[in-house]
């Protein structure tokens, strides 16, 4: 099976700064992984070699079949549209409700959509996100949790086979940021492949998901699913 | 036993529409909107724009008429009149036409009574006065020798004003260089006039160009999630080239107007003089230079968004 995401030796500079040095990393089908490491250490920069946001200054980066180091600007919506993106501040828009928000996501990325079924799939997406009865709701009446749960129904209501996370959690409460995971673990059975960066340490143990640790840009552990390893990074977060 | 995978198929009928659908809920009701949002910075884009088209369309129409001008100018610069003495014998005249109509110069020789030559004055500005002033018949005959080209007036010009039959004081109509001095006017009044609209255009796409850079500074927010979510280009770009031609066609379809309503004004009120001094203007001329300001402004406003877009959209 080919993996979902393929780093070879991945450097990315900004300046004279090297903010990603020699990275080489796969994500396969339905694998959750959490991508941990103190602030500035890259994570952010990873998402966004991912999501083609910016391009590697050395390196393949390879995103489901898309070769995203040396892909043209007319083709990067191509990529992006197997890419489901959830970030830290939710990036929903404030003139329309949750249900507009994810068809939103949908319609824009492909106009074979009909109305009608943009409308059964974004509801049937904030079903899925325990939110079908907060529909008509705008964001400015949900709580944050709720607004990140139409950001995760945004992300996946296309299915994409990837779904990246910057910090999903980072404004939630433990309790929400728990239930955000949940989903996350959802998504994951369904045969997505789900990435997240986060600095929640708590979240990260106990899951015992796989967890990939970057400092000063390189990807100094990769720890299998199943075990429970120190967190080295913290003492410099 | 392996299985057969049956593909349902979209109907294609259904597919083009709901993709038409989209397209126009998508670009044109959302650019609309987005327009009648932000009508307070789009104003001033309309508001120059409106003047520039205006502009434009005022000065097409008098490029039109000096157009116009300037070839029944040419006609009669090489039409020469050779003016003939009261008491030419008539033998003589005919052998100097004859002359005349086998020049291989010459396109057409046509014999003026002095009768023909006072009806034709009646019709002249200021010269009716003039025949009625006198009791007997103050102007000559003469023949109308229509030359080929204009650069040969002269060349024919001297070769009758010294025949027996031509009038001596007054010999010919040929004034030279008069030609050259109305060509010279319309070509510095051309040049005047272009000059004129490049500022205008130059201005009006400016303003354009900034309420574009506003209006994508206040969707920043939503075309950044746009481009996250997997949008084309185009989809992202389309609403805000079809805001520029919003704001173009408007300001051409104003500008037409008026320029529909002076013209038909003119031709109303000073038929006459238009016709002396603006050759070629009628309302059927208004109705096509009014359709061409629309399709300026819309080419202009749409021009203008894209160039906008291309200089902020990726920033």
């Amino acid at each position: 099976m080919r993996s979902i995401v393929q780093f070879s030796a991945v450097s990315r500079l900004y300046g004279s700064r090297r903010a990603l040095e020699n990275v080489d990393l796969t994500l396969e089908p339905g694998e959750l992984a959490f991508l941990v490491g103190p602030s500035g250490a890259g994570k952010t920069t990873l998402l966004k070699l991912i999501n083609r946001e910016i391009r590697p200054s050395s390196g393949e980066v390879w995103v489901a079949g898309f070769a995203a180091h040396q892909l043209k600007k007319s083709r990067v919506a191509q990529l992006r549209r197997r890419v489901g993106v959830v970030f830290q501040d939710y990036k929903l828009l404030p003139r329309l409700n949750a249900m507009e928000n994810v068809a939103f996501g949908l319609q824009v990325g492909d106009l074979r959509i009909s109305e009608d079924e943009a409308r059964d799939r974004s509801l049937d997406a904030l079903e899925a996100v325990g939110l079908g009865d907060r529909a008509g709701a705008l964001p400015h009446q949900l709580s944050g949790g709720q607004q990140q749960r139409v950001a995760v129904a945004r992300a996946v209501v296309a299915q994409p086979p990837l779904l990246i996370a910057d910090e999903p959690t980072g404004n939630l409460d433990l309790e929400t940021a728990w239930g955000i995971m949940d989903l996350f673990e959802d998504i994951a059975a369904w045969g997505t492949a789900v990435l997240v960066a986060t600095h929640n340490v708590e979240i990260v143990t106990r899951l015992q998901r796989r967890v990939l640790t970057l400092v000063d840009g390189r990807l100094v552990r990769d720890q299998p699913a199943g075990q429970t390893g120190r967190m080295a990074w913290l003492a410099t977060s | 036993m392996a299985g057969h995978i049956v593909k349902g198929r979209f109907p294609r009928r259904r597919l083009v529409q709901t993709v038409a659908a989209n397209l126009v809920r998508r670009l044109f009701q959302g650019a609309a909107r987005s327009w009648a949002r932000n009508i307070a910075s789009n104003a001033p884009a309309l508001g120059s724009m409106t003047l520039l088209l205006v502009m434009s369309g005022l000065i097409g129409l008098t490029g039109f008429a000096l157009h116009n001008l300037e070839q029944t100018e040419a006609s009669q610069a090489s039409l020469l009149h050779v003016y003939l003495r009261d008491d030419a014998a008539g033998g003589d005249v005919v052998s100097l036409m004859n002359r005349l109509s086998t020049d291989p110069r010459v396109s057409t020789v046509v014999y003026v009574t002095k009768a023909d030559a006072l009806q034709r004055a009646q019709h002249m500005p200021g010269l009716p006065e003039l025949a009625q002033a006198s009791d007997s018949n103050p102007f000559p005959a003469s023949l109308d020798v229509q030359v080929k080209n204009i650069d040969d007036v002269a060349a024919i010009d001297a070769s009758v004003r010294d025949d027996v039959t031509v009038d001596p004081v007054y010999p010919t109509s040929y004034d030279r260089g008069a030609y050259q001095r109305i060509q010279a006017v319309l070509f510095g009044a051309a040049i005047a006039g272009a000059a004129f609209l490049a500022l205008l255009g130059f201005v009006a796409v400016m303003v354009t160009m900034n309420s574009i850079k506003i209006a994508i500074h206040s969707r920043r927010d939503e075309i950044a999630i746009m481009q996250l979510v997997g949008a084309s280009r185009w989809m992202v770009r389309g609403p805000f080239v079809i805001e520029g031609a919003i704001t173009g066609v408007l300001a051409g379809a104003v500008a037409g107007l008026i320029t529909l309503g002076l013209t038909a004004t003119g031709t109303s009120l000073a038929s006459g003089t238009l016709t002396q001094f603006a050759p070629g203007i009628s309302i059927a001329v208004g109705v096509v230079a009014a359709a061409i300001v629309v399709l300026v402004g819309l080419v202009l406003g749409s021009g203008s968004s894209l160039i906008s877009l291309r200089r902020h959209m990726e920033t």
